[in-house]
């Protein structure tokens, strides 16, 4: 198999490493990086590139150490915004996916529910954000109200889309074993849908923290949003730039989370989990006692003939 | 082993082309070397199935099916046969006739009846081991007893390395065979097979074939079979039941004589070809 | 292959006067219920509008003087411009970055970041950069719109179907034949997806433009509207944006229906029959 080649019979970084042409790869990244570096400051500190504009790199550096590390004056915004998202994602979501389910297990709900939600589709959550903040004021509810908006469809969707790609013949198989309606659900519906509910939970994290943003634009005292605009208002560009790698870093990490989450429940879909979940089950399941007498292999239902 | 005695016998049922079937003097009394006893588990008069208005999925069937007879159903797509099977299991109702199992009038999935597909519908997020223990645990609470009933089956088709491994780590082969034992598991005594080893490869098809046969015996369960393949069909069967399509119904009943345990290579005899070539025709005059 | 907006809904085949007639009865009792609250003073009339208020706040803005439309009119101009030029600059760099793989290779790390960034929350920086006006808002919506149709356009040419290529060599196709008769077609349903994603992000990228730069526009009007606190007339431009979007929406896709025809039944027969005319003419 081509693994043994690529990783030189290591594993793990070293093996990857000792791969001739990964190293190469990786010094020709590098090396791309270090010259632009290089010219982007040269630019900069010539005067070729105006300041006003677009500062160089080593500007930026200082800024971003001046709000982490000077003024620690990111932290408090940072988790504004990560509060106003994690929040937005968590009230739209549980809306979503209560009338996902809903709309799953009954046809008359899904259709007439349906028109409505095509129109919140197509509406630009946006557009509400005035609305939101003269019912909410400009502090953080206005934030999540519209995170939560934002949310709601893409999770009420791929929820309901989930629910509904049940395996016909697997659907078959739990009516032939005499499976209430409930266990249908929890036990088949519910983890098929699993890995399509979660990719709407991604997509939907990272919308909300977009939305919390995007509603600190239009008015707010604090927050990461709000604070990028000052500084750009004041044309601090660096600083702006570093607020700015502030949110890549807020999504990356927010998405990491749900990645996260997203190995543990939904396991099955990633290969090397399977091991570590199957040692745990047969720990679990081996530790049931014995009691009664033992039924020989192979009895039937029927006692008697 | 050897296929040295074989001769059709004088009481083997002549093939029909429609209609209803008369009953042989097989049936009653006299014994036939598969099935020990004779009464009567499985019994359909004109049983029918309409889909909408127009559809007729199956005319008119009317059958028999004794204790731990092994039945096969063969037919090309469209002649009723997996619409038998289901109306058999209880998951969809008959449009008209009478069908009873062990007695009573088959209205709904009963645990004395168990189905296989031809996809394992194996659960992707269980173990093995609780794939096997899904009938029992939809039924009440698990205990050490049900978990090791299930291990034993597990090892009775030779997957008890992988009890707690995954289906995605398993070959199709391997699932099915998984899904097999889950069906033991539901302790029920009739057992019904739409095409179970059809999407998996001739060799692992031919091996599964013959392990089928091993625990049916084994476990003295009544077994219903469907498939397209002729020589799977009579391979397997005690008897088998040859379907046509447009509409479905049951042209014929065709008696296997051949002796148990049966051997692959039963399957180049000439008295099993002179078998195959029996089905084939009535297929040939079926098709207008 | 059908894109169904609510899954588990059959097609309009099944369209009937009488589940229209249910729709519009639910539609009715909603009103009805949200007019008896707010008329009764249950929810605070100030910032919850009765719906026949909303409905008498619509002519002063859509007939006389009807302030909506100019506010419109500058909306769509930058929804429209910054959706073109934004989706055409990402097809064609995804192409050009598509045709090299090493410089797919290099530049990947960089556009893994680009893509980790929110791009609409450039806004405020691209405004100080480019100060008010329509270049400010024309740049925020084609950032907004560059990324999708980028990503989607590089994936489906990198996602080459190999047999067909190998195949249209074998008949001694051209290197320029290949990329415009198997792989853009092959890569289309991927690129339109983009395309349709662009359109989606287009109207809100431009609204929250509008917040940040501008004096005019359907997100102003909106802030004006709530801030003199004059909710029905609010609620009632909040309908035409969704009217609006709804409009675009279903252009789209129409316009994924004939391009991609293949994945729908009735593009294919119409392409059919299309088809059958043309070598039939011959």
């Amino acid at each position: 198999m081509s693994e043994v080649t690529q990783t030189g019979g290591r594993s793990g970084i070293f093996g990857w490493m000792s791969n001739p042409v990964h190293l190469t790869r990786l010094a020709i990244h590098f090396g791309i990086f270090a010259s632009f570096m290089s010219v982007w400051e040269w630019a900069s500190r010539t005067g070729r590139l105006n300041d006003l504009i677009m500062p160089g790199p080593i500007a930026i550096a200082d800024a971003i150490w001046r709000l982490y590390f000077a003024t620690g004056e990111i932290y408090w915004h940072f988790f504004v915004t990560m509060f106003e998202a994690v929040a937005g994602f968590t009230i739209g979501g549980l809306i979503g996916l209560g009338l996902a389910i809903a709309a799953a297990l009954s046809m008359t709900f899904r259709r007439y529910i349906a028109p409505y939600a095509v129109a919140l589709n197509v509406t630009p959550g946006i557009a509400v954000t005035p609305i939101f903040i003269a019912w909410f004021g400009f502090g953080w509810n206005s934030k999540i109200a519209l995170a939560s908006l934002i949310v709601f469809f893409p999770i009420f969707v791929n929820t309901l889309s989930g629910l509904l790609r049940v395996d016909r013949d697997t659907m078959e198989l739990f009516r032939s074993l005499g499976a209430k309606k409930s266990q249908i659900f929890f036990k088949l519906m519910l983890p098929e849908a699993a890995p399509m509910i979660f990719a709407g939970f991604k997509v939907a994290i990272t919308t909300a923290l977009v939305g919390a943003i995007v509603a600190e634009f239009a008015s707010a005292t604090e927050g990461i949003g709000i604070l990028m605009q000052r500084y750009a208002h004041r044309l601090d560009i660096a600083a702006s730039i570093a607020v700015l790698f502030s949110m890549s870093l807020m999504g990356l990490i927010l998405y990491t989370l749900m990645e996260m989450t997203d190995r543990r429940l939904v396991f099955w879909q990633h290969a090397d989990r399977l091991d570590r979940v199957g040692h745990r089950r047969f720990k679990k399941l081996m530790r049931l006692r014995s009691r009664g007498t033992r039924k020989p292999l192979g009895v039937s239902r029927r006692a008697q003939d | 082993m050897t296929l040295g005695a074989v001769k059709i016998e004088p009481g083997v049922k002549k093939a029909q082309i429609g209609g209803k079937l008369e009953q042989s003097q097989n049936d009653q009394g006299k014994m036939n070397p598969s099935s020990p006893r004779g009464q009567t588990v499985i019994e359909g008069q004109g049983v029918s199935k309409l889909f909408g208005e127009t559809v007729v999925a199956l005319d008119g069937a009317t059958f028999n099916v004794r204790k731990q007879q092994f039945i096969s159903l063969v037919g090309p797509s469209g002649c009723g046969k997996s619409t038998l099977l289901r109306m058999i299991s209880g998951l969809i109702p008959v449009s008209s006739g009478t069908l009873e199992l062990h007695g009573e009038l088959v209205q709904r999935p009963r645990p004395d009846v168990g189905m296989m597909f031809q996809k394992p519908t194996l659960l992707a997020w269980r173990t093995i081991l609780e794939n096997v223990l899904l009938p029992t645990e939809l039924s009440r609470k698990v205990t050490a007893e049900d978990r090791d009933h299930a291990l034993e089956l597990l090892e009775l088709v030779g997957l008890a390395d992988f009890a707690f491994s995954f289906p995605s780590q398993l070959s199709g082969g391997m699932q099915q065979r998984a899904a097999l034992a889950r069906l033991l598991q539901t302790g029920a005594d009739v057992l019904l097979l739409d095409e179970p080893f059809g999407a998996l490869d001739e060799f692992t098809r031919e091996r599964l074939n013959v392990e089928l046969l091993r625990i049916v015996e084994k476990f003295e369960r009544t077994t219903l079979f469907v498939t397209h393949n002729i020589q799977e069909a009579i391979f397997l069967a005690d008897q088998v039941f040859v379907m046509t399509p447009r509409p479905g119904r049951i042209a014929a009943v065709i008696d296997v004589p051949f002796e148990r345990p049966r051997d692959p290579e039963l399957m180049q005899s000439v008295p099993f070809n002179d078998l195959v070539g029996q089905v084939r025709k009535i297929f040939g005059n079926a098709a207008h | 292959m059908e894109h169904e907006t609510i899954p588990g809904i059959g097609k309009s085949g099944t369209f009937s006067w009488g589940r229209i007639a249910k729709h519009m009865a639910i539609l009715f009792v909603l009103l009805a219920v949200w007019e008896y609250v707010t008329a009764t003073g249950i929810a605070d009339e100030l910032m919850f509008p009765q719906p026949t208020e909303i409905v008498l706040s619509v002519w002063p803005l859509y007939g006389s003087p009807g302030i909506v439309w100019y506010h419109l009119w500058v909306t769509m101009a930058t929804v429209l411009a910054g959706f073109v030029v934004g989706t055409v600059l990402g097809i064609v760099l995804a192409a050009l970055v598509g045709m090299s793989e090493s410089t797919r290779r290099y530049l990947q790390p960089y556009i893994i970041i680009l893509e980790a960034t929110p791009r609409i929350a450039m806004g405020p920086l691209v405004l100080a950069w480019l100060g008010f006006g329509f270049g400010a808002k024309l740049a925020i919506v084609t950032l907004v719109c560059f990324f999708a149709p980028f990503v989607n356009t590089l994936t489906g040419i990198l996602s080459a179907n190999e047999p067909q290529i190998e195949l249209m060599k074998s008949m001694g196709a051209s290197k320029w034949q290949i990329l415009t008769k198997a792989m853009v077609p092959d890569a289309m349903p991927l690129i339109m997806a983009g395309i349709r994603l662009a359109m989606a992000s287009a109207l809100g990228g431009a609204l929250v433009a509008e917040f940040i730069s501008s004096n005019d526009g359907m997100g102003v009007l909106m802030q004006n509207l709530t801030a003199v606190l004059n909710m029905p007339a609010a609620f009632a431009t909040l309908l035409s944006l969704t009217i609006v979007g709804f409009i675009l929406y279903r252009l789209m896709e129409m316009i994924e229906g004939t391009v991609v025809f293949w994945q729908n039944d009735d593009g294919m027969r119409r392409a059919s029959r299309r088809r059958e005319k043309y070598w039939r003419s011959l």
